[in-house]
């Protein structure tokens, strides 16, 4: 197929998980921070200061980061390519273009969504509740991916839009997890017994970590399956390794690193050879081996993040030399 | 300070006279912890209130979170669950008052399920007539003398308190399988869904860790030597009416929600079946009757149970929460002898008042009672939820006669209690206005090494002007318990210092060009990224 | 006296049934006028057995068979040594005021939910107030069978007192019943009895007789003189007579639900066919010579 095509596709993957999981970033996030936990030293949760770094957006110089202005900037300033409905609005370019290729379904679904996000007075639904927009975000974006395995052929095209998107959905697992668990917190004395009628906690950076955790967890999605997948509390560490390493969570590092290798092997006539194919298989392994090691705390396992992080880009720019290479976009530009 | 602030109109809410509101002053305004929530509520006005009202219907019907009431044509099914969107706050304060004594009934009830079955001292001391304790409908024989693990018995415990002039009282013990907690979660997720702005100026308690304290609980009790420990939550199926309850629990926890059919005694073991074959259980958090669980020790003809569970649970193998036979201790009649077992077991005073009881099985206070009726709340003293209850003041007066003659041919089965003036809270209206509406809160707590209670905990309330009845099955709402984060609070472990945390450098986002990402600026075009002529990458 | 008792039940099932479990109150208790020298439980397909003692005191021996099974038999055998009790004193009626009394009598005075309405009852009340507790419980052991037939087949396990009025004819376990309904109406505290009964042989040949089990009651009956604690009388109102050395106690409940000898529950839709069998020996020495 096309090389351009490809592009287009593997980015309209990238450009739609980004949008939903920033959604479910912000939804979980706002819900902590009015909830907070138990545990909570006041004022600590996945705060709006990490999101701004998860989204590698800057950080104000001085003053405090505000909730309104955190939400506002990420979900409808069209101005900020990281906000939800930037996002959005690449995606519907990009399929606008490859529109021949998906099926009419998929089409009308991200069309669909991109003018639900711009009509409407969108910063008054974000002021009465966020909740709406993000759950808007979240069913559209399940809307398009059922439709694309009910309807889309399994060609070459469907894998280069999933490679792409589940390459995002890795990317963006592993951002949370880097502001969520910081290496830098003190390893903590386990909790001391509570007072009869308290609440027995961990304390300090060990409370942040693990409330931050749970907050992430729940944000993606994945409280129940870690429930039926772990026994024991929803902690830092065991909800790191479930996140990065567990295999049968859809959106694990682990699981999207399988599938996407899964999916370009079958799109690429000689994966022997394949320099993305290579990397991502001894990704693959080198989690499988850690899941079966076990770090030692939150802190090791942050600097195995960034490690996959780190491979993980070497992967894209592995797929783009190899499958876009060849497209030309002089044409394209109007900057 | 000028006007106070008041909701929409001053002339619209009113505390009703001589009865304790809780935002408003009796002059109309708002109490200060209560003023930054009544500014906002007006702020908002009726329509946005409406508003949100009817995103929550929307939502909880969505997400299939309703309950079946009796409405006036017979039952109704499926009806979103009536929360209401003003919220109830308490002062830290007060809750830790209400914390404490909770956590020291509870104690004492579990000390008096444990001396039931054992050494019945309290009897021997004189102050509960065994008479009173065998005759309750929930004195279970089948468990005379097992001694569950851990000692424990009232595993889950939900008391109804009620708030009047002079302060807390508690109305009800219940500590068989009350229900409830699952609202109490939700509500809190819908609060700060639909009315972000109410929180803005407070930092209430969470509530979300419940399934947490439930599941280390469960776990804590289980005849278990590693931390392996099945816990399974057992509902009578989806017939039953807090059956969304149940399926939430058991999702909250991460394991599974069996029937009875799933079940099954071997030897002296329970297991569950599964595809893989049985399965033990060690922890069984049940949410049915004793007269449901084994056919071969409670009700014969109930086919329901496992057969053989009692067996396992007295030989250990399993613990069972709560334990069977607690019933014993949240019969009304009991009910009147917790600030007794207090001082009895525990050598304290009790924290926490009873409502004014008098038991009809004592001949001079059935005589007090009989030409009182029409004053009096006369409850059965075995049922829950309401059932059965009689208001003396709203009774019509043939039914308190033909009630006098069933009180004086069974009068160990009923007791008579004082009207209680619950409080109220400002209560929205379909229209979005505001009145004043009586409530009652059930807090719910969980017993496994400690006992531990969740901020807070449901907050019925009677939709309609000056009723009591708060019951959801009886066309009563509830609201969001907000317990304030105001500091004092001397059981919550010392709040950490606050970390400031260091935030790690990220690679920047990729927006689909050629770009390097050592070279990718933050960008503030509104363009696709691919218009973004960047070289390419080498 | 001295018995070997062997109580053996069958059950035959039309299909295969698994998860068979049951529990057994079928041991002769230990009490002042009766001791246990022997006792042995063995089921059919085997299976592990287990003890406890229920909260009235009754030995309880359960067993499940899990696997798939057409019949299963229980075969209980018991060595007993009975004596008579001493005929009881004759105390008046002011004595079960006493407050020792109602301590002693406790939950066995109390209804228990399965009483017929009142109307039911009321000509037995007036017909059953004799001139002393003793003799009340007396008249009952003959005013029950005058009044109503002994007659298997017409009630069945989970039949009621009411069904018997109306019936007009019951086994032992309905006249027990009724007669403990009544003494509790008097004030007399009264507790149902399940154990064996032995029955000289008619042909007055062989020691060794076919029973089956039994019920009767035991009634609180106070001290003489109001001195002196009171005790419970074993009454037997199927057969007119005060219980005596021929009855095996099992255990005693509120009612027939609290001592069933067996009871289970199994696995399948299969309709059991049961053949139960009680055969009692005498063993004394001197019973050879009555002959």
């Amino acid at each position: 197929m096309l090389a351009r095509i490809a592009h287009e596709l593997f980015w309209l993957g990238r450009n739609l998980v980004r949008a939903e999981h920033t959604a479910r970033m912000l939804d979980g996030v706002f819900q902590a921070d009015l909830q907070g936990r138990p545990d909570d030293p006041t004022g600590v949760t996945l705060s709006w200061p990490s999101i701004l770094a998860i989204m590698g957006s800057e950080q104000p110089e001085e003053g405090t980061v505000r909730r309104d202005d955190v939400l506002s900037t990420l979900t409808l300033d069209l101005d900020n390519p990281a906000s939800v409905i930037a996002c959005t609005a690449r995606a519907r370019e990009g399929a606008r273009t490859v529109r021949d290729v998906l099926s009419a379904e998929m089409w009308e679904a991200i069309n669909t969504t991109n003018m639900g996000l711009l009509e409407g007075d969108l910063s008054a639904r974000l002021r009465t509740g966020p909740y709406s927009v993000y759950q808007y975000v979240k069913e559209r974006s399940a809307l398009f991916w059922g439709l694309t395995s009910r309807t889309m052929l399994r060609d070459d095209a469907s894998a280069f839009l999933r490679a792409g998107g589940r390459l995002e959905s890795a990317d963006m697992i592993l951002r949370m997890l880097r502001v969520a668990l910081p290496p830098d917190v003190a390893e903590q004395e386990p909790p001391t017994a509570g007072i009869e009628g308290a609440l027995e906690s961990p304390t300090g950076g060990a409370a942040v970590r693990d409330g931050q955790a749970l907050a992430l967890l729940q944000a993606v999605g994945g409280f129940q399956a870690f429930r039926r997948a772990v026994q024991g509390p929803p902690d830092a560490l065991p909800v790191g390794r479930f996140l990065l390493y567990e295999q049968n969570y859809p959106d694990s590092v682990a699981a999207s690193v399988s599938y996407a290798l899964d999916v370009l092997q079958r799109a690429d006539d000689s994966p022997r050879t394949s320099e993305p194919i290579l990397r991502l298989s001894r990704l693959g392994a080198d989690l499988e081996f850690r899941a079966r090691g076990g770090e030692a705390g939150a802190g090791a396992l942050n600097a195995t993040c960034e490690t996959v992080q780190r491979e993980l880009a070497l992967v894209d720019g592995d797929i783009a030399q190899r499958y876009f290479a060849g497209a030309d976009y002089q044409g394209t530009l109007y900057a | 300070m000028t006007e106070p602030a008041t909701v929409h109109d001053p002339s619209d809410y009113r505390p009703t006279p001589g009865y304790h509101d809780e935002v408003y002053l009796p002059d109309g305004s708002p109490r200060d912890y209560a003023r930054p929530m009544a500014e906002e509520l007006e702020r908002m006005g009726p329509e946005q209130l409406a508003a949100a009202g009817r995103r929550r219907d929307a939502i909880f019907m969505q997400q299939g979170i309703t309950f079946d009431a009796t409405g006036e044509d017979g039952p109704v099914k499926d009806r979103p669950f009536p929360l209401d969107l003003v919220p109830r706050i308490m002062p830290g304060e007060e809750w830790t008052h209400i914390k404490r004594g909770l956590a020291q009934r509870i104690r004492a009830l579990n000390h008096f399920v444990d001396d039931v079955y054992h050494g019945r001292e309290i009897v021997h001391a004189g102050i509960v007539p065994w008479n009173l304790i065998v005759s309750r409908s929930h004195f279970a024989r089948a468990v005379h003398g097992i001694r569950p693990p851990g000692g424990v018995y009232t595993h889950v415990a939900g008391c109804d308190l009620v708030r009047d002039e002079e302060g807390w009282k508690v109305l009800e013990d219940n500590v068989r399988t009350p229900s409830g907690i699952s609202y109490v979660l939700e509500n809190r997720v819908a609060m700060t869904r639909l009315v972000p702005s109410l929180f803005q100026s407070y930092r209430v308690r969470p509530v979300d860790h419940y399934p947490q304290l439930l599941l280390a609980a469960l776990r804590a009790v289980a005849p278990s030597t590693d931390d392996e420990a099945t816990v399974v939550v057992w509902t009578p199926g989806p017939l039953n009416s807090a059956y969304f309850e149940h399926a939430f629990l058991a999702r909250q926890m991460g394991v599974e929600l069996v029937e009875a059919s799933d079940l099954v005694v071997r030897d002296d073991v329970l297991y569950m079946r599964t595809t893989s074959g049985l399965r033990r259980v060690h922890s069984v958090y049940r949410r049915l009757d004793d007269d449901y669980v084994d056919p071969l020790e409670f009700r014969p003809e109930s086919l329901l149970g496992v057969p053989g569970l009692v067996r396992a649970y007295r030989a250990g193998t399993v613990a069972v929460a709560n334990a069977f036979g607690t019933g014993v201790a949240d019969d009304k009649a009991i009910y009147h002898y917790v600030p007794e077992m207090v001082k009895f077991y525990l050598g304290e005073e009790p924290i926490l008042d009873n409502v004014k009881t008098y038991l009809l099985s004592d001949p001079e206070q059935l005589e007090y009672v009989l030409p009182r009726l029409d004053q009096l709340v006369i409850k059965p003293t075995s049922e829950s939820g309401g059932k059965g209850v009689f208001i003396g003041p709203s009774t019509p007066a043939d039914e308190l006669e033909a009630l006098a003659e069933v009180l004086k041919v069974e009068p160990q089965k009923w007791i008579a209690q004082e009207v209680v003036k619950l409080s109220t809270v400002p209560t929205s209206d379909l229209d979005g206005t505001v009145a004043a509406r009586h409530v009652d809160l059930r807090p719910f707590a969980v017993f496994g090494e400690t006992i531990k209670i969740v901020p807070g905990g449901l907050t019925r309330v009677a939709m309609r002007e000056g009723s009591m009845i708060v019951n959801s099955s009886q066309g009563g709402g509830s609201k969001d318990t907000w317990v304030l984060e105001d500091g004092e609070d001397s059981d919550r472990a010392e709040p950490p210092d606050v970390v400031r945390q260091e935030l790690p450098a990220l690679p920047d986002m990729r927006y689909g060009g050629w770009s390097d990402q050592e070279q990718q600026q933050q960008q503030t075009s509104t363009e696709r990224g691919r218009a973004h002529a960047c070289p390419h990458r080498a | 006296m001295n018995f070997q008792i062997t109580f053996t039940t069958g059950y035959e099932y039309d299909s295969v049934v698994t998860d068979n479990l049951n529990a057994l109150r079928v041991r002769p208790a230990t009490t002042s006028s009766q001791r246990v020298d022997d006792f042995h439980v063995r089921i059919d397909p085997e299976t592990r057995l287990h003890r406890h003692t229920d909260y009235f005191g009754t030995e309880v021996i359960e067993f499940g068979i899990p696997k798939p099974h057409e019949s299963m038999t229980i075969d209980v055998r018991a060595r007993v040594v009975t004596t008579q009790s001493p005929y009881p004193d004759e105390a008046s009626w002011e004595a079960i005021g006493a407050p020792a009394y109602a301590e002693a009598a406790g939950e066995f005075l109390m209804p228990t939910g399965t009483e017929p309405p009142d109307a039911l009852l009321e000509e037995f009340d007036q017909m059953a107030r004799a001139t002393s507790p003793l003799a009340t419980l007396l008249l009952l052991c003959e005013l029950i069978p005058d009044r109503f037939e002994y007659k298997p087949g017409t009630t069945y396990v989970g039949s009621t007192v009411e069904d018997l009025i109306r019936g007009g004819a019951g086994v032992c376990q309905d006249f027990v019943h009724l007669a403990l309904i009544l003494l509790r109406r008097q004030g007399i505290a009264a507790r149902y009895v399940s154990g064996y009964l032995w029955a000289a042989p008619q042909d007055g040949g062989s020691d060794s007789v076919e029973v089956d089990t039994h019920a009767w009651l035991e009634a609180l009956l106070p001290a003489s003189g109001g001195r002196g604690e009171p005790v419970w009388v074993g009454a037997d109102p199927t057969n007119r007579i005060l219980a005596t050395e021929s009855h095996v106690k099992i255990g005693h409940g509120r009612f027939y639900a609290d001592v069933p000898p067996v009871k289970g529950v199994y696995r399948g839709g299969a309709e059991a066919k049961l053949a139960a069998a009680v055969s009692m020996t005498r063993l004394d020495p001197t019973t050879s010579a009555r002959a």
